[in-house]
């Protein structure tokens, strides 16, 4: 009997013709669906998670947003209600928004309490143009725009800039460690500022017309009062500026230890 | 004025029982320090609405020995006797009507003069040339005491991250310590100067507000 193998082909190929370029071939198909289905199985998977959620609301809503890292972003929208959505990095992360009367809570330190890292969780809220806003992460920036509320809180425990635009409140708190702040807006009488890093520039961007009582301190003695200089400032050889703007109808604190501190008109 | 007088001040300044110029000390610090003012703010409205809701909580079953109670745990924390004999001297000395002829009160002026300048001439022969370095050490070491103090609060917060400190991220670790570094120099910073001018409010403000921070930092992240 005769034998048919290609070791006895009459026209004999090459081993890597016969053995080795299927097995290329059926790896290069292979690889897609290898991909997919390690996609498809829990736990092996790094998609992100996308939330988005409607909630009515009054005139006077009330958000408040503890988060642990990641971006925070807080704008104004015409309509009656609060639209909160969130990309979540981690599938452990739990957030769990809570509504209370007019008041929005989020709080993914509380939610994820003994889950370890759970990576970023970035959000962003649209929210009616009265609202007040109290948010808080240890790490991730922080934007708010085109609010006219009651107080608004920023407070970034570690690094992050904090960009409060186009803001009208009684009472206004920007805190961060390493950062820049940057605030543009007005400042109501009788209302109170507070802005304070560590280590990052802070800008204050007001109308002409402001009237404050403005205590600035900066050792790096970087403190630029612009337009709003005047003789009236009592001042410690640079490092510290206590004075009036006008009637000094509302009462503003900027302190950081380096960086600049920068008034500008609008 | 500091943060820590400013507070001590305020009960007086609020029952109106300061002097002029401690007045004016005080609300100059209380307009520069957001702090002080919401101490003081909160104690107003703590005396505000006492004075308001005067009578409208209910009496204690026997108001004559809780009185006597609480003024027994007050007489064990003080030495009231003590006092009140000092006081009861001191009361009868100024309390009494002097009356000097001339002669007496130049006496008695020239014999004061006398003592205040041999006190000071001893003085000045015994401790030579150092009172101001003293000061400054001294008020050196105030400071490193209330720093010292505020370092125990920060090590029992510096434990518990430590503990918890494996569960974080490589990057929420590099974040935290980097920014822990930032507050270090602010605090180090702060003391130096202190060092070298003890009366600097600035730098003792920034060295309150540097620790401070720090033990924000380490309560905030010690959640995670």
């Amino acid at each position: 009997m005769r034998e048919i193998g290609f070791w006895k082909s009459p026209t004999p190929m090459k081993l890597s013709y016969l053995i080795l370029r299927p097995l290329a071939r059926a790896g290069l198909y292979a690889l897609p669906a290898v991909m997919v289905i390690s996609c498809l199985v829990p736990g092996q998977c790094h998609a992100q998670q996308k939330m988005s959620k409607r909630y009515p609301a009054g005139k006077n809503v009330r958000i408040s947003l503890k988060n642990i890292s990641g971006t925070i972003v807080v704008e104004s929208w015409k309509k009656d209600e609060i639209r909160l959505s969130a990309t979540i990095e981690s599938p452990n992360a739990h957030v769990v928004p809570k509504q209370v009367d007019e008041n929005l809570v989020v709080d993914v330190m509380n939610d994820n309490r003994g889950r370890g890292d759970v990576g970023d969780v970035n959000f962003k809220l649209q929210v009616p143009v009265d609202s007040s806003v109290d948010l808080e992460t240890r790490r991730g920036n922080i934007y708010v725009s085109n609010l006219r509320s009651g107080s608004d809180r920023a407070h970034v425990s570690s690094e992050g800039d904090i960009e409060l635009s186009n803001i009208n409140a009684s009472q206004v708190v920007a805190q961060n460690t390493i950062g820049n702040i940057f605030f543009d807006g007005e400042f109501a009488g009788g209302g109170t500022y507070e802005f304070k890093s560590t280590k990052g520039d802070i800008t204050i961007r007001i109308p002409g017309n402001s009237a404050f009582r403005l205590v600035a301190a900066s050792p790096a003695k970087k403190i630029a009062l612009g337009d709003f200089w005047n003789n009236g400032f009592r001042t410690q050889d640079g490092r510290k500026y206590v004075g009036d703007v006008g009637d000094g109808r509302s009462s503003v604190s900027v302190t950081n230890f380096s960086g600049q501190i920068t008034f500008l008109r609008k | 004025m500091n943060c820590e007088k400013c507070q001590e001040l305020i009960h007086d300044l609020i029952d109106g029982a300061l002097s002029r110029s401690d007045e004016l000390l005080l609300n100059t610090h209380l307009q520069e320090c957001l702090d002080c003012e919401n101490v003081r703010q909160d104690l107003s409205s703590i005396l505000t609405y006492c004075q308001t809701h005067r009578g409208e909580y209910e009496a204690p079953a026997n108001p004559q020995a809780m009185w006597l109670r609480i003024r027994n745990v007050v007489e064990a924390e003080h030495p009231a006797p003590q006092i009140a004999r000092t006081r009861s001297f001191l009361n009868g000395f100024f309390g009494r009507s002097w009356e000097l002829s001339f002669p007496q009160l130049a006496a008695f002026t020239a014999a004061v003069v006398l003592c205040v300048s041999l006190i000071t001439v001893v003085g000045l022969r015994r401790w030579g040339t150092g009172p101001l370095e003293t000061t400054r050490q001294f008020e050196a070491s105030n400071v490193n005491d209330r720093v010292w103090q505020r370092q125990q609060v920060i090590n029992y917060w510096n434990q518990r991250i430590e503990l918890n400190k494996v569960r974080w991220s490589a990057e929420m670790r590099a974040t935290f310590d980097r920014n822990l570094q930032v507050i270090d120099q602010a605090v180090s910073q702060s003391l130096n100067e202190l060092n070298r001018n003890p009366h600097d409010e600035i730098s003792e403000q920034m060295l309150n507000e540097s620790l401070n921070d720090k033990l924000a930092l380490l309560k905030e992240f010690s959640d995670l």
